[in-house]
Order: C-alpha cells, then sequence, then structure tokens
C-alpha cells in the first residue's frame, strides 16, 4: 500500500521491556470549531494491519463534558462509508453478522460512564482505515472566555470491584465488574513513548474580540485569520496520549449573546449566553461551607499537594458569621470535627495540621465523603467544595445519591485525563459549578476563585419566559458569580422575539432575533448533546429486564432518534463490502493502549512485585516509590502572551514557581477573623493589614473583582472599623482610595516578604512606602 | 483443553456460541487473542466452535469470580498442559521479603488500593526489622 511506508517510523519499542510494540492505531487527529456554547469536533483515527491476518482493533475513549457521538465515515481504498444510527442491539448484531461475513465493519458504542469502544474489524494484512467521527462537546464557560478539554487518554479509575494487574513492567490492565458490560478498557502504558501520535487543529469562533489563547497541557500555536477566527494547533511535530488537551479562551469582553439562526428545515435554534454580572452582584452571607478532599491513591504527588494548599488557602477568607468542615476521603471517611466550626484562628490552625496529615492512599469512595459533608452541614444545609481528580468508576450511581443528599455540591477537578464530564454532572445536578484543573495550574487560585463565588449566588430562582419559545434543559436552581447562564431554546420558525428572565428581586429582558444560518444545526446538535449527557446521567442501573430501566432506554433511543446522536441506548455503525471478502476468518482483537495519565502515578492503580506462580519476588528487592512532593511547573494563562501581540505565537507550559500569586495567598492564609493581619498591637495590625491590602489591590483584586475579593473585602472591613483610622487623616485617605480599588505607588511585594518573614513593618517605613499623593497611585 | 484430539458434539457458529454462553460475540474473539481459549475448528467459511469452547467461557466466568484477572487466567492456562480446576480459593499471593528471616505473603486479589495500604505496613516493617530496637540496643550494652 503506497501509504504504508507514511507510518512505517512507527516501530516502536517499550522501553521497560524492550519489546516491539504493534500499533494498531497509528494517529488521532482533532479537528473543529470551538464556540462559546460548546465545540463541533471531528476526530480522525489512522487504523492499520501489520499482522498478517485480518484484525479487529478496539479503541476505548472517554468523553468530553456533555457529549455525544453524531457518525462516523470509514474510509479506505476504493470505499468511503456514512455510519447508521441504530438501537445498540440492532448495531451490535449489524457489526457482528459484518465480522462473520468478512467485511469491514466499525462499531461506536458507549457505555456506562461515559466511556466509548470503538471498533474497526477485519483490516486485512497491509490495509490502512481512517475513521472519521463527529463529536458534539460541551465547554466550561466562564464570564470572561472558556475552557475546552478533549481526552487523548482514558484515566484508570477505581471502583470497589474493578480488577488491576500490572501485567509487564510498565503495562497495566484494569477489569471493571459485570454490571458494566462487555466494555473493553485500554493497557495504560507508563510510558506513553511510542504509542499512536495524537495532534489537533482547531478553530476558535466567538464574538467577542479574543484577548488570550493558552494551554496548560500542550505547547500551541495560534493563527489569527483575517475573518476574526484564531486557528489553535499543537506546535510540534507529534505528541503522545498521556493528557487532556485544554485550551483557555479569554476574551476582552464579558460573552454575552445569541448564536444560532432558523436552519434548513425552517425552525430555529439558538443559545443564549447571559453573563452572572448581568444578574447583580454577589451580597456577601456568611458561608457554610466543608471541604471534601479526595486523598485517594490516585491524587498521590502534585494534585494531593495541590488539592491541601487550595482548602488552605480559602481558610484565609472565612469570617466571624463563617461556619467550615474539612472532609478528608479514600475508602475511609475522616473529618476535622463532627460539627461545622467557627473560623477562629484556633480552629484554622487546627484545620491546617488536619490538612498536613492528609496524604494520598487508599480508593476513591467519593459518596461517602459528600454523604459525611451533608451530615455534618444538617437540615441547614450549605455549600460542598469537592477537591478530587474524580477518577471513579459508576459514577450514574454516584449522581443519584448526590441527588438526595440535599446539599449544593461544587467541584474542583484535578488531573490531567478527564473526568471533567462527571464533574460537570455531579455539580450541575446537585446545583453546583465546577472547575476542572490540571495539576500543573494555579488549583489553589482556582479554588480561593471558586470558594469566592459559591455560598451567596447571584440569583437564585431563575425563570426564563417567552412567546412560541421552548427552553431545555431547564435552568440552573442558582447563578453564581463568574460563571454565564446559558440557555438553548427553539422556534416553530419565529425569527423575531423577547427573552424575559426573571428571578428573585430582579429581571432581564433579551431580544432574540433569528436569521438563515448554518449555525442552527450545531446549536440543535449541542442541544441535544447535553439533554442526553443529562439523561445518562439519571440513568442509575443498566439491568436489561428491570421494566423502569426498559422505559428509560426507550426513552433514551427516542431522544437520540430525535436529535441523530448516539447514545448508551443508540450505536453508530457501518459495514463495508469490499471484493475478496472471506466469510468465517477469524480476526486478531487488537486493543489500544493509551498513556498513563501525566500526574498519575502507575503505582496508584498498578501495583508492582511478583506473582508467586512466577519466580518468588522480593519486596525489598522492588525499589521504593520516591516521589518529588515538589510541584510541578504552574501555567497561568494570565502571564502568557497576548493573542494580538503577534500572528504566530508560542506557548510554554513553564513557569516560574513563585509569584505573586503565591505571596498573595500566603497573606490571605494570614487574615484573621476580624479581617486584620496579625500584630502585637493595635498599630502594627493596622499597618500590616493596609500592607497586605496594597499588595491585593497591586495586582488588581478589589473588593468586587478577582479571586480574593473576600479577603480584601475583609481587609478593608477591619481598616474602616479600626477608631484610629477615623482620627487619623493619612489613614482615612489610605482607604478612600483602597475602597476605590486604588493602592498607592510603592514597593508592597517587598513590604509583604518582610511582613511573611515575621518582621514587622514600622509605622515610619509603612508611611514612606506609601506616599499617598495625587497622579502617583497607580491602579 | 485438547480440541483436535476430542470430536466436538456440537457445531457451533460464533454467533450461536455467543447465544448459549451470554458472552458477546466480540468478547469471545477478545478471549481468544489473548490466549483464554483456543480459535474455532476449522479456518475461514467452515470455521465452527464446540462444546468445549462454551464449557471453557463458563470457566471463564468462574475464575474471574474467584478475583482472577484475564490475564492471570491466561497465564494459568498456559502454565498447566492439564485443564485447570476452579479452585477454591485464590491461591496467588505476592511474596515480599520483609528480612533474610522474615517472607509475608500477601493475596494477589487485593485491590490495589488496599495492596498500598499493606505494602506501607510492610515496608514500615521492614525499616523496623533492618534497625536494632531499643531492647536490643540496652542488651548490647549490659553485655
Amino acid at each position: 500500500m503506497e501509504t504504508k511506508s507514511e507510518y512505517s517510523v512507527f516501530s516502536a519499542i517499550n522501553s521497560k521491556t524492550g519489546k516491539e510494540l504493534t500499533l494498531a492505531m497509528q494517529e488521532l487527529m482533532l479537528t473543529g470549531r470551538l464556540l462559546p456554547v460548546g465545540a463541533s469536533l471531528q476526530v480522525r483515527h489512522v487504523f492499520q494491519c501489520a499482522e498478517q491476518k485480518p484484525v479487529e482493533v478496539v479503541y476505548a475513549f472517554g468523553l468530553p463534558r456533555d457529549a455525544a457521538l453524531r457518525r462516523f465515515r470509514i474510509v479506505g481504498k476504493g470505499f468511503s462509508v456514512m455510519s447508521e444510527l441504530k438501537p445498540t442491539a440492532e448495531a451490535v448484531k449489524m457489526y457482528e453478522e459484518g465480522i462473520e461475513a468478512g467485511s469491514l465493519s466499525s462499531l461506536a458504542r458507549q457505555y456506562r460512564d461515559g466511556v466509548v469502544n470503538l471498533n474497526v474489524g477485519n483490516i486485512r494484512p497491509g490495509e490502512m482505515v481512517a475513521v472519521y467521527l463527529e463529536i458534539l462537546a460541551g465547554v466550561e464557560l466562564r464570564d470572561d472566555g472558556l475552557r475546552f478539554r478533549f481526552p487523548f487518554t482514558l484515566a484508570p479509575t477505581y471502583h470497589a470491584k474493578t480488577k488491576s494487574i500490572e501485567v509487564e513492567p510498565g503495562t497495566g490492565e484494569m477489569e471493571l465488574p459485570e454490571e458494566f458490560g462487555d466494555v473493553i478498557l485500554p493497557r495504560w502504558m507508563q510510558d506513553a513513548t511510542g504509542l499512536h501520535r495524537v495532534g489537533f487543529e482547531l478553530t476558535v469562533a466567538v464574538p467577542q474580540a479574543v484577548a488570550e489563547i493558552g494551554s496548560p497541557s500542550h505547547a500551541i500555536k495560534v493563527r489569527h485569520e483575517t475573518d476574526g477566527q484564531h486557528r489553535v494547533s499543537l506546535a510540534p511535530e507529534k505528541d503522545v496520549p498521556d493528557r487532556d488537551l485544554v485550551l483557555d479562551i479569554r476574551t476582552q469582553a464579558e460573552i454575552a449573546g445569541v448564536t444560532g439562526g432558523i436552519g434548513k428545515d425552517g425552525t430555529g435554534h439558538f443559545a443564549v449566553v447571559v453573563p452572572s454580572s448581568a444578574f447583580g452582584k454577589t451580597e456577601v452571607a456568611p458561608k457554610r461551607i466543608v471541604f471534601v478532599i479526595d486523598r485517594s491513591g490516585s491524587m498521590q504527588g502534585a494534585p494531593i499537594a495541590q488539592a491541601r494548599q487550595a482548602v488552605e488557602a480559602c481558610l484565609g477568607a472565612l469570617s466571624k458569621a463563617d461556619a467550615f468542615g474539612v472532609v478528608a476521603f479514600d475508602d475511609k471517611v475522616e473529618c476535622l470535627a463532627e460539627r461545622l466550626m467557627n473560623g477562629t484562628k484556633e480552629r484554622r490552625e487546627e484545620a491546617r495540621k488536619f490538612l498536613a496529615a492528609v496524604d494520598a492512599r487508599g480508593g476513591t469512595e467519593l459518596a461517602t465523603g459528600f454523604l459525611a459533608a451533608a451530615k455534618m452541614l444538617g437540615k441547614d444545609g450549605g455549600d460542598v467544595l469537592v477537591l478530587t481528580d474524580g477518577q471513579v468508576s459508576g459514577t450514574e450511581t454516584i449522581l443519584a445519591k448526590a441527588r438526595t443528599a440535599g446539599i449544593r455540591i461544587h467541584c474542583l477537578g484535578i488531573g490531567s485525563a478527564s473526568q471533567d464530564r462527571f464533574l460537570t454532572l455531579l455539580a450541575r445536578e446537585t446545583g453546583g459549578v465546577s472547575r476542572f484543573l490540571t495539576a500543573r495550574e494555579r488549583v489553589d487560585m482556582a479554588a480561593v476563585e471558586l470558594f469566592a463565588s459559591i455560598g451567596s449566588p447571584v440569583a437564585r430562582g431563575v425563570r426564563v419566559e417567552a412567546d412560541g419559545i421552548t427552553f431545555a434543559p431547564e435552568l440552573p436552581p442558582a447563578i453564581f458569580a463568574g460563571t454565564p447562564l446559558v440557555l438553548f431554546g427553539e422556534t416553530d420558525g419565529k425569527t423575531d422575539g423577547q427573552i424575559w428572565l426573571t428571578w428573585e428581586g430582579g429581571k432581564l429582558k433579551a431580544p432574540v432575533k433569528l436569521e438563515q444560518s448554518s449555525e442552527a444545526e450545531t446549536i440543535r446538535l449541542l442541544q441535544g448533546s447535553r439533554l442526553i449527557t443529562d439523561m445518562e446521567a439519571r440513568m442509575d442501573s443498566v439491568g436489561e429486564t428491570d421494566c423502569e430501566t426498559t422505559r428509560q432506554n426507550k426513552a433514551l433511543e427516542e431522544l437520540s432518534t430525535k436529535y441523530g446522536l448516539a447514545s448508551r441506548a443508540m450505536s453508530l455503525v457501518a459495514v463495508v463490502k469490499r471484493k475478496g471478502d472471506k466469510p468465517g476468518d477469524l480476526p486478531e482483537t487488537m486493543v489500544v493502549p493509551v498513556g498513563m495519565p501525566q500526574d498519575t502515578e502507575f503505582g496508584a492503580y498498578f501495583s508492582g512485585g511478583a506473582m508467586l506462580c512466577e519466580p518468588v519476588g522480593s519486596y525489598l528487592a522492588v525499589p521504593a516509590m520516591v516521589r518529588d512532593e515538589n510541584l510541578p511547573p504552574q501555567f497561568s494563562i494570565r502571564r502568557g502572551i497576548g493573542a494580538g501581540s503577534s500572528d504566530f505565537v508560542l506557548y510554554s507550559t513553564e513557569e516560574e514557581r513563585y509569584g505573586a500569586e503565591d505571596l498573595l495567598l500566603r497573606l490571605a492564609a494570614l487574615i484573621e477573623l476580624d479581617g486584620g493581619m496579625p500584630g502585637k498591637d493595635d498599630e502594627e495590625r493596622w499597618v500590616a493589614t493596609a500592607v497586605a491590602l496594597c499588595c491585593f489591590l497591586a495586582e488588581g483584586h478589589t473588593a468586587t473583582v478577582g479571586a480574593f475579593r473576600l479577603h480584601v473585602a475583609r481587609l478593608l472591613g477591619f481598616l474602616r472599623a479600626a477608631p484610629s483610622t477615623a482620627t487619623d487623616e493619612r489613614k482615612r485617605r489610605l482607604l478612600e482610595q483602597a475602597e476605590l480599588g486604588f493602592a498607592p505607588a510603592g514597593d508592597w511585594t517587598k513590604q509583604a516578604r518582610a511582613l511573611l518573614a515575621g518582621k514587622p513593618i514600622t509605622r515610619q517605613n509603612f508611611w514612606r512606602a506609601a506616599t499617598v499623593k495625587q497622579g502617583e497611585s497607580v491602579p | 483443553m485438547s480440541m483436535n484430539s476430542q470430536k466436538a458434539t456440537e457445531e457451533l457458529s460464533l454467533a450461536e456460541l455467543a447465544e448459549k454462553a451470554g458472552v458477546p460475540g466480540r468478547t469471545i474473539r477478545f478471549y481468544i487473542a489473548k490466549g483464554l481459549m483456543p480459535g474455532p475448528f476449522k479456518a475461514g467459511r467452515g470455521a465452527f466452535y464446540g462444546a468445549e469452547h462454551l464449557q471453557r467461557l463458563a470457566e471463564i466466568k468462574q475464575w474471574q469470580a474467584k478475583g482472577l484477572t484475564l490475564t492471570e487466567i491466561a497465564r494459568q492456562i498456559a502454565g498447566s498442559a492439564q485443564p485447570m480446576k476452579v479452585m477454591e480459593t485464590p491461591t496467588a499471593y505476592w511474596s515480599y521479603q520483609l528480612a533474610p528471616d522474615v517472607t509475608v505473603q500477601v493475596r494477589a486479589d487485593a485491590s490495589p488500593w488496599r495492596l498500598r495500604q499493606i505494602q506501607r505496613v510492610l515496608r514500615d516493617t521492614a525499616q523496623r526489622l533492618a534497625q536494632p530496637t531499643t531492647e536490643e540496643a540496652n542488651d548490647g550494652n549490659e553485655k
């Protein structure tokens, strides 16, 4: 075959065993468009048979958030065939018959937890086949931009009944219990070098001007097109499948408005994005919050260190009126205390000691973690902030428990292999919000940001009304600062309309004007994939005979058919009859291996050692795992290069470890219950508080803007209440400026460093630094 | 399982075998590729499966229920000329030598999470065994 030489470079070697790897899947290439409300993707999988007999290749992957498969085209020498959408049992039968007949058969079937098996059977020796799979997926939308994740590897997951084994050094296998059906999971390779190559080229199509595009996961190239769109691609020639692609797009203005239009069939499909700022500001109300930390083995290393640091940073924002609790779980649950506690200095100190002892160990019994939190919150309810990698199986069961717990769960996902789909659902199904970061990002900063917005939503009881427009899915029960409201609407051809949004204490009118647009179909599909994901999340059991399950399957089948999208009930299948197909030939099954997710310890899932049925192993001969507890280099889009500064920009994932944000986090953790910084007397405390405040302001955090807005509000509150402020002219002027969001010019970083080193700032030194004069103030 | 020496009493297609065993066709092909069971009698158009394939599929289910992974089952099959009896209890153990005179065995079907916990305890114990205890040190002083 002509194209064979193109891929012949892939005679990869397993670095652990020295054995040659035969790659049944050569390449995975992601293309598509990113819109503010979702992504329309096409993934090219290139398969090649290097064996002497036909092969059947199984590739397992996890769906991104709110995703559904639309269709695929299978292409080879002399054929190009589109898949059909069929009820799963029918699709499996068609696939099996195709295999039996010796035809090239392909089946994309979805299982629980959003895991998909893409099967391509009867690829002949030397033959090359490409499968172009279309996927609709959601994005993590924020007021000022969006984050897109696409899984290039599948995370191994915890389930009490999962079996796992290290089949050879550096290669792990995992098997799920029977209730998960006949899903085949990949082999996980500790060293992903030599596995299939991955790449991507995506178009960013957001209506607002793009301020920055960055990636904490991959080195990227950004090309700015004349039509205002941006093309983002992998900077190196190729990469390996050991982590998600994560793209951050930050816009200059808030993302707001209507996308979509009237489709070819005359119906209108659109999405409305309403930024959270449109609902007004959060009223600072007392928080009742429990931090739930996942201490499972898979959190070992950077993720657990990041989670600890994140909770400590949040503790600094607690005020006298707030109550908090801390829960750490693996397959056991440990609580800091039975009940919620006030955020006094002593209690926070206790929490710090508790956190310091939280290291990674057992399984991930996520439900027991948040149920313990629910017990702690009691009948008064409250918020739960879960910090987890979400690497669990049987997510539908966990979601069912979460729905009945009566608590609002917010998720901060940490990890490089996406469990974004699950954590998004966990938050959404309980009325919370979710963020998912890689362990190489500022998880602590994201935690502080999330912490500031939860507890008191900007709007509750939001309702939508509009003539001749139907909306689905239902609206979230509450809107939180930073996370916009997204509505999917459908009209029967009406082109003009008004949408009225009402909520407790407010209302808003938004005009909708629709024109003929090809975008209508994309929006319809995105709405469908969201609805299918929601319905699947509510299907707990998969028993064939259960009457309720049959009814659920029927409903899912109808929804799938309506939108033309695959689901657990409907699969995609294609059978290609070729000349010379030999019936009855048994293809050899090959499962595509993937890389162990970056920052997840191989040993957390696949234990080393030797079996007794082989020569006796010696524990002492196995080198103990040495883990560098230092956090890996961290990424922050704020420090990236502006998208407008060049036509061709390279981003690096390397970042300096200690920066302004670390300093601010450390200051935040010192704030006392009355909102002031520590000191031996009132004057020393006033000066220290002013130094900290100036530091936050100088970095752009005010009482209403920025991740540290709660901290700033509390520092301001302390200075306002201090008796000396009213009597001292200079102090009053400084406070007035600070309340407007300005800090006097000065080297506040230097002063703060001294403060953190335990050196009190003298009154004289402080005022020398704070030369509060008109014209010298800096925002 | 010696397929060639025994005449199969029943000739089943893959679909029929799948139906009878309650195991999907794709899973059966996967088992064959993994060496858990032999391929069909004859190749190509006349390929068929027999009662022994059916029996093997039932055995695999039993071994799985005993906590063995497919790879472990395949290894056992490859290592034994005789058909493997389904054991009452798992006999696969990890062996950890903590000191020249101490060996500890741990059941291999423990979950990786449990195994890690056990390993931590063993590591601590190994370290403690490697150091003289206070009493021993005192004994040495007295002598």
